[in-house]
C-alpha cells in the first residue's frame, strides 16, 4: 500500500502497512507536525487520521523556524 | 471512529484536536472559536472602545489576514472603524505576492487599505540595504533595519490616518517567544512592556493592541485556511538563525509533550507583571521623551534611529554612484 506525500514543490510516493497514522509518516519524513496544516485528499484532517492506500496527502507549512 | 467526531456539535470530521483542553472541532466550529476566543480577549482586556479607528498592520501573511478577518466582524456591527497599512519594503520575490494578496483581502472586506513603499518615502529598499551590507565585513541582519523603518511607517500612518488604535498580528507563539527570551536575557525592560496593549512610553504614539495573542500560531494557520483565504505563507528570504527561531523550536517541541506549556507561560507571565512593573520600576526611571530633529517623531535621542539609519544609508548610496 502507498500514498502520494505532496511537501509543496517535493511529491514523493511512500509505502506504509496497515493502520499507520498521517502522525507516524510526518515523524518518519522529519516533517516538524507542530508546524503544519495536512489535508488528505484534499480535506483538512488531524494527525490522529489512519492512512488509506492511494492517498494524496499534502503537508501546508504553515509556521517558519525548526 | 469516535476520534474523529466534533465535541460540538457531533459532526463527523474534524480538522483539529487540541490537546491542550481535549476539544476536537469540525472546520465551523473551529473558526467559531476562534473568532470567539479573539472577541473575548478584545473585550475582557478592553482593547477596543466604541466608536475606536483601529488601524491594521497587513502583511498578507496568516496572522494579519486573520486579525482583519475577525476585527471586521466589530466593523460589521458598527463597533469600530477599521482601516489596514501593508508596507511594502521591498524585498523582490517576495514582498510582491504578499502586497497582492493583502490588497485582495482588503477588497473582499471592504476595509480601506494604504500601501507605503520603503522606496517611496526613503527612496530605497530593504534589498538595496543588503547589497550594501554584503559589501561590509560584519554585515547587519535585514530585521535591524526593517523593524525600525516598519515601526516609524506604522506609528506615522496611525497618526495619517487618525486612528486610534494600531492592531497587530501577535499570536501566542510570538508573545511566549518574547516573554522566554527576555527572561533568559535579563531584560526587565523589554519584558514588562509585554502585553495585550502596549503601553507607549510616548503619549505620541498611538496605542498597539494584539487581539491575537491567545491564539497558537499553528491554529491561525489553520483558520486562514478554512476560511478559504489565500495566504502568503512564505518566509522572508533575509529570515535569518536567531535567537527567537531557536526559542520557538523549543516552545513548539516542548508544547508537544506539554500541551498548555505556552498558556502556562503567558498567563504566568499576566501575573507577576504588575509586581515586576511596581518594584522594577521604582529603581528605573525612563530615558526622557524627546523630538526627533529631523523627522518630528517622539525618540529618545536627538535624532531618531530610522533617520540616523536614513542618513546613514543615503550617504553609502552616494558613495556607490
Amino acid at each position: 500500500m502507498s500514498i502520494i506525500l505532496i511537501n509543496k514543490k517535493d511529491v514523493k510516493e511512500i509505502d506504509f502497512v496497515e493502520n499507520t497514522k498521517i502522525e507516524d509518516i510526518l515523524k518518519n519524513e522529519e516533517i516538524p507536525i507542530e508546524t503544519v496544516v495536512i489535508k488528505q485528499n484534499g480535506e483538512t484532517v488531524t494527525e490522529d487520521e489512519i492512512v488509506n492506500d492511494n492517498d494524496e496527502i499534502e503537508i501546508i507549512k504553515v509556521i517558519y523556524g525548526g | 471512529m469516535t476520534d474523529n467526531v466534533c465535541t460540538q456539535c457531533g459532526y463527523e470530521h474534524t480538522v483539529i484536536h487540541r490537546k491542550y483542553n481535549g476539544q476536537r472541532l469540525c472546520s465551523s466550529c473551529f473558526k467559531k472559536s476562534i473568532e470567539a476566543k479573539v472577541l473575548k480577549t478584545i473585550k475582557k482586556q478592553k482593547l477596543v472602545t466604541k466608536g475606536d479607528k483601529v488601524l491594521v498592520g497587513l502583511s498578507g501573511g496568516k496572522d494579519s489576514v486573520a486579525l482583519l478577518k475577525i476585527l471586521n466582524i466589530l466593523k460589521e456591527k458598527r463597533i469600530i472603524e477599521l482601516e489596514a497599512v501593508t508596507i511594502d519594503e521591498g524585498i523582490a520575490g517576495y514582498r510582491e505576492e504578499g502586497v497582492r494578496i493583502a490588497v485582495d483581502v482588503a477588497n473582499e472586506l471592504n476595509v480601506k487599505h494604504h500601501i507605503v513603499s520603503l522606496n517611496d518615502r526613503y527612496n530605497f529598499t530593504i534589498d538595496k540595504i543588503m547589497k550594501l551590507e554584503e559589501k561590509e565585513e560584519h554585515p547587519q541582519n535585514a530585521c535591524t533595519y526593517c523593524g525600525v523603518f516598519r515601526r516609524q511607517i506604522f506609528n506615522q500612518t496611525a497618526r495619517e490616518v487618525g486612528a486610534t488604535k494600531l492592531a497587530t498580528g501577535h499570536n501566542l507563539d510570538d508573545e511566549t517567544q518574547s516573554i522566554l527570551m527576555n527572561y533568559l536575557e535579563g531584560n526587565v525592560n523589554n519584558m514588562v512592556r509585554i502585553g495585550y496593549k502596549t503601553e507607549a512610553r510616548d503619549k505620541r504614539f498611538t496605542p498597539k493592541i494584539k487581539p491575537l495573542r491567545e491564539i497558537p500560531e499553528k491554529e491561525i494557520g489553520l483558520y486562514v485556511l478554512e476560511s478559504g483565504f489565500e495566504v502568503h505563507f512564505d518566509g522572508c528570504p533575509y529570515a535569518h538563525e536567531s535567537f527567537r527561531m531557536e526559542i520557538g523550536d523549543f516552545l513548539r517541541k516542548t508544547t508537544l509533550q506539554h500541551p498548555t506549556i505556552m498558556y502556562s507561560t503567558l498567563n504566568g507571565f499576566e501575573k507577576i507583571k504588575p509586581s515586576i512593573k511596581r518594584d522594577y520600576m521604582k529603581n528605573n526611571t525612563e530615558k526622557p521623551n524627546k523630538t526627533c530633529i529631523k523627522c518630528g517623531e517622539p525618540s529618545s535621542q536627538d535624532i531618531c534611529k530610522s533617520c540616523s539609519f536614513i542618513e546613514k544609508i543615503h550617504e553609502r548610496l552616494d558613495m556607490e554612484e
